[in-house]
């Protein structure tokens, strides 16, 4: 007895390329065993700082293309968006962790970022 | 002995063939005023998913499809035995009657599109620098020199994210005539434009592939995976957590079964 249900494509290894792309970013339950507990919790602040960064980041490209921000405001938010941005790297390098890795699957409210 | 679920069914009949399921055994209903539980007897819990239960699984749902109609449970789901079953039924009776009437003849069709990233990124990008005189100018500094690649970087973003959603509106009005509910979910990846899954009518089921086959035709550069007819594992909404299986191996009570898995299974028939 199989399955009836078709699943058609021209290109099934790169749909399932794709697809286990999508779901290696966004581990099952957060890491917080004994030994990994520091890595586990460093992830999940470091997830959030993330967010708010992207966020603030976002809000700030806003304001440039709508020409609200003086020269000199935009000097002092693009500093500090790079500082913010090297600080992150450097705290990702101390953890091991990657990019892809800071993220959420917040179940039907979709991921995070 | 535990019991291995399948899903409900509209009926407190028996099924009329002999069905086999999870380690061979027999497939059986375990009738709650009109509706029922479909299960069949499990000696462990399922440790690891593998392609041959998965399959085992939505065949035996399948087949219950034939002839009700299923909400199917998530793959793994299993039950401390007929008196656990009958509880957890009874404590979701409502839900499980509305979602089956919301849910009679009706089947799950996922859609998954594919589009070249790169190439549209290099055409935007190319595009932008046409334009490029009409950006502010942000120049010199480190923070200016910052604030001049982030801005640069979010006009791309933006440009390919309104992109997808031109191309998925176009196709989503084709396939929303023919269905009854959806879910979409846009640039899951960079290439991963659409994963959809559509809710379809049975006697729509042809015109929902028409429309499939009509906008494949008109975006040949795109690359497509079609799939169904599958029970309507995206659309089973519960009103309240499943709190009552707690105890059991396996919480997830008609929680959603991803296509992904599915196409794990059915991709290599």
């Amino acid at each position: 007895m199989i399955a009836n249900a078709i699943v058609e494509t021209e290109s099934p290894e790169e749909f399932i390329e794709e697809i286990q792309k999508a779901q290696d970013c966004l581990p099952k339950k957060i890491d917080a065993n004994p030994n990994t507990v520091e890595k586990g919790l460093a992830k999940l602040v470091l997830t959030l700082i993330e967010l708010i960064r992207k966020l603030l980041e976002k809000q700030a490209m806003r304001r440039v293309e709508a020409g609200s921000l003086s020269d000199e405001e935009i000097e002092n938010v693009g500093e500090t968006l790079m500082k913010l941005e090297n600080k992150m790297d450097e705290l990702k390098g101390i953890f091991g962790l990657k990019d892809e890795e800071l993220n959420l699957n917040l179940g039907p409210l979709g991921d995070l970022m | 002995m535990k019991l291995y679920l399948y899903g409900i069914i509209d009926s407190s009949d028996q099924t009329k063939e002999s069905i086999y399921g999870l380690e061979g055994s027999d497939v059986y209903n375990i009738p709650f005023c009109d509706i029922g539980a479909v299960v069949s007897q499990i000696s462990q819990p399922i440790q690891d998913v593998t392609e041959g239960a998965v399959l085992k699984h939505e065949a035996v749902v399948e087949k219950l499809m034939a002839n009700f109609t299923v909400l199917p449970a998530r793959f793994g789901t299993i039950i401390d035995g007929t008196d656990s079953q009958l509880s957890m039924i009874q404590s979701y009776y409502k839900d499980f009657t509305n979602n089956l009437a919301r849910l009679h003849n009706k089947l799950e069709f996922g859609i998954k599109v594919i589009w070249p990233a790169d190439k549209i990124k290099e055409n935007i990008v190319k595009g932008l620098k046409k334009g490029k005189e009409n950006t502010p100018e942000l120049n010199s500094s480190r923070g200016r020199k910052f604030m001049t690649e982030t801005f640069d970087k979010y006009k791309i973003d933006k440009a390919f994210e309104a992109k997808a959603d031109r191309v998925i509106k176009v196709m989503d009005m084709f396939f929303s005539k023919f269905s009854a509910e959806k879910t979409l979910a846009t640039l899951k990846t960079e290439n991963l434009l659409l994963d959809a899954v559509y809710l379809v009518e049975k006697d729509k089921q042809d015109d929902f592939r028409e429309a499939f086959e009509h906008i494949k035709g008109g975006h040949p550069e795109l690359k497509y995976l079609f799939s169904g007819p599958w029970p309507a594992y995206n659309f089973v909404i519960l009103s309240k957590q499943p709190g009552l299986l707690m105890d059991s191996q396996q919480t997830d009570l008609l929680d959603k079964v991803t296509q992904d898995q599915m196409l794990v299974g059915a991709n290599s028939i």
